[in-house]
C-alpha cells in the first residue's frame, strides 16, 4: 500500500501499483467475460468506477456505526443499494446508455474487487481519501478493462469500437473466453517485468 | 445475547434505510420511466410502419386505441369496447357492451379527451360512472389503428406470450387485410445466444407478409435457412446495390408462404413465438371483425 497518501498517489496506486486485474487479479470473471470489445470495457469500466466511488464514500463515512460481526453484509447491501439506484437513474434519464449498459450494471452487485476495497481501505479512511482510492480503483478496473478489450477486439475481429480496422480477422481465438485469460497473464507478465526494470534503476540510483 | 440483538437491530436498521433509499429514487424517478417506455412504444409503432429518422412519419398520421375490458353482471360475461368517436367534430370516446355472441347491448357515450385516455386510471374512473355496481369490469388489453388521413394503414396489437423461459412481450402490425407487416420483440428472457436470438432479423422478419390464410397453418420447420433468405431478411445490413428491385420481389414472393425457419438450438422458443404470433393475430382478426360488424349496424361515428 501507498506510503504516502496525497490524492494523486491514490489515483497512481489504482492504476498501476494495485491495478485490480493485472495487479490484484480479482474480479476476473467480468474481465475475461465481458473484455471482448472495447465498448464493453469501456462500459462496465464506467459502471464500476461509479458503483466504487459511491460505495466507498458512503462506507467511509458510515464506518464508526457498522457493527464489525456484520460489515460484510453491510457492504453487499451498501453496493446493492448504489446499484439499483444507478440502474433506476440511468433507466429514467438515459434511456439510451441504460439500453448498452443496462445489463452491466446489475452484474456489479457481486464484484470481488468493490467489496474488497471498501474492507481494506474504505473502514479504515476519510470520506475524501476513500473518495480517490474508489476513483484510482475504478479507473485501474476500467483501464484493465479497455486494454483487454483493445487486445482481444483487435486480434479476435479485426475491429475497434466496432470500425472495420484490419478488414480480417486475424485470430478468432481471441474473441472467445479462454483467450481472456491469456491475455490478462500477459499483461501481468508486463507489468511485472516493468516493475522489475524500474526498481532496478531506482537501486542503481540509490 | 445482548450481541445478538445489537447485530439484529443493526441489520434491520441497515435494511430499512437501504430499502427507504430505494424506495425514494424508484419514486423519483418512476414518471420518468414511464415517460421513456411510452416513447419507445411509439418509436417502435412508427418502425413497425417502416418509418424512421431519415423517413419520417407524416403528421396526419394518427393512432387510435381501442381498450377492451371484460364486464361482468353477477354470473354472466359482457365484452366491452371502449372506442374512440368523432362527436360534432370533436374527439370523443363510446363504450359498446357485447355479449358473448357480438351482439350490441347497450351503447354508451363517455365523455373523456384523448390524452385522459392514455391513463388507466382515467379510464377506469369514467368507465365506474357508466358501469355502476354490482357490475364489475377488467380491464383485457387493447389494440391500435393507425389511420393516415381517412385511410386505415394499420393495425397494430401488442400481446404477450410464453416462450421458453418466461413471458415473450411482443408488437405485432398487421395491414388491414391482416397480412402481418411487422413483428418486434419487446421484452424477452430467453437464452443469450439460443432462444435469445428471437430479436435478430433474420427470425422475427421470417414473419413479415405472411398473408392471414397462411398464418393459420404457419409451422416451424427445422431446416437451415437459405442464405439468400437470410441475407433478404437482414434489412439492417443491406447495402447498395446488393438487391435489385426485382430481385427483392421474386424473393418476397418466393418465400411468402413458406413456414419459419427454427432457429438452430432453439426450437421450442421458435415455436413459442410463432404458436403466439398465430393465436394474436387469430384472435384479433375475430374481435376485429365483431367489432367492425357492431359499429357498422349501429351506425358509429368511429374516430377511425
Amino acid at each position: 500500500m501507498a506510503t504516502t497518501k496525497t490524492p494523486s498517489r491514490l489515483v497512481l496506486n489504482g492504476l498501476l501499483n494495485e491495478n485490480p486485474i493485472f495487479r490484484l487479479a480479482l474480479s476476473m470473471c467480468p474481465a475475461v467475460g465481458i473484455s471482448t470489445t472495447v465498448m464493453n470495457g469501456l462500459m462496465l469500466g464506467t459502471a464500476v468506477l461509479f458503483v466504487q466511488v459511491c460505495s466507498s464514500c458512503t462506507i467511509a463515512a458510515i464506518k464508526n456505526y457498522i457493527h464489525p460481526r456484520i460489515r460484510i453484509p453491510t457492504y453487499t447491501l451498501t453496493i446493492a443499494t448504489w446499484v439499483t439506484v444507478i440502474d433506476l437513474v440511468l433507466s429514467a434519464y438515459a434511456p439510451e446508455a441504460y439500453k448498452a449498459m443496462g445489463i452491466f450494471i446489475k452484474l456489479i452487485v457481486a464484484f470481488a474487487i468493490i467489496t474488497m476495497r471498501l474492507e481494506v481501505f474504505a473502514c479504515k479512511n476519510t470520506v475524501a481519501m476513500s473518495f480517490w482510492d474508489g476513483l484510482g480503483m475504478g479507473l485501474g478496473f476500467m483501464f484493465g478493462m479497455v486494454t483487454l478489450g483493445f487486445i482481444r477486439e483487435l486480434l479476435g475481429m479485426g475491429t475497434l469500437l466496432g470500425h472495420n480496422v484490419l478488414g480480417f480477422r486475424p485470430l478468432l481465438f481471441f474473441a472467445l473466453p479462454l483467450a481472456g485469460f491469456f491475455c490478462v497473464g500477459f499483461m501481468m507478465a508486463i507489468f511485472n517485468y516493468v516493475e522489475l526494470v524500474f526498481n532496478r534503476r531506482k537501486k542503481r540510483r540509490g | 445475547m445482548r450481541e445478538i440483538l445489537r447485530i439484529t437491530i443493526g441489520l434491520t436498521v441497515s435494511c430499512l434505510i437501504a430499502a427507504l433509499v430505494m424506495g425514494a429514487v424508484f419514486t423519483i424517478t418512476d414518471k420518468a420511466k414511464k415517460h421513456n417506455e411510452y416513447m419507445n412504444v411509439q418509436q417502435t409503432m412508427l418502425g413497425l410502419l417502416g418509418y424512421s429518422k431519415s423517413h419520417p412519419a407524416p403528421s396526419e398520421l394518427k393512432f387510435e386505441t381501442i381498450y377492451r375490458y371484460i364486464v361482468a353482471e353477477g354470473q354472466t360475461r359482457y365484452l366491452g369496447y371502449l372506442v374512440p368517436v368523432k362527436k360534432n367534430g370533436k374527439e370523443n370516446y363510446a363504450f359498446l357492451l357485447l355479449d358473448l355472441e357480438g351482439k350490441l347491448k347497450k351503447l354508451y357515450s363517455v365523455d373523456m379527451r384523448p390524452e385522459a385516455a392514455i391513463e388507466a386510471s382515467e379510464r377506469e374512473k369514467a368507465l365506474h360512472e357508466i358501469l355502476k355496481p354490482p357490475r364489475k369490469f377488467n380491464y383485457a388489453d387493447s389494440f391500435i389503428i393507425a389511420v393516415l388521413g381517412r385511410q386505415r394503414v394499420a393495425y397494430l396489437i401488442p400481446g404477450e406470450f410464453p416462450g421458453f423461459k418466461t413471458f415473450v412481450r411482443v408488437m405485432l402490425a398487421l395491414d388491414p387485410s391482416f397480412t402481418i407487416k411487422g413483428l418486434e420483440i419487446m421484452e424477452q428472457e430467453e437464452d443469450p445466444g439460443l432462444g435469445g436470438e428471437i430479436v435478430q432479423e433474420y427470425f422475427k422478419n421470417q414473419f413479415v407478409d405472411k398473408p392471414f390464410k397462411k398464418i393459420a397453418s404457419l409451422k416451424v420447420i427445422k431446416k437451415p435457412l437459405p442464405s439468400e433468405y437470410r441475407k433478404y431478411l437482414e434489412r439492417k445490413k443491406w447495402k447498395k446495390g446488393m438487391f435489385t428491385r426485382e430481385q427483392i420481389e421474386e424473393i418476397r414472393k418466393k418465400y411468402r408462404s413458406a413456414d419459419i425457419y427454427a432457429l438452430t438450438g432453439a426450437t421450442i422458443s421458435s415455436r413459442a413465438v410463432t404458436n403466439g404470433v398465430k393465436n394474436m393475430v387469430k384472435k384479433f382478426a375475430y374481435r376485429e371483425k365483431m367489432l367492425e360488424r357492431v359499429i357498422a349496424e349501429e351506425n358509429i361515428q368511429a374516430a377511425f
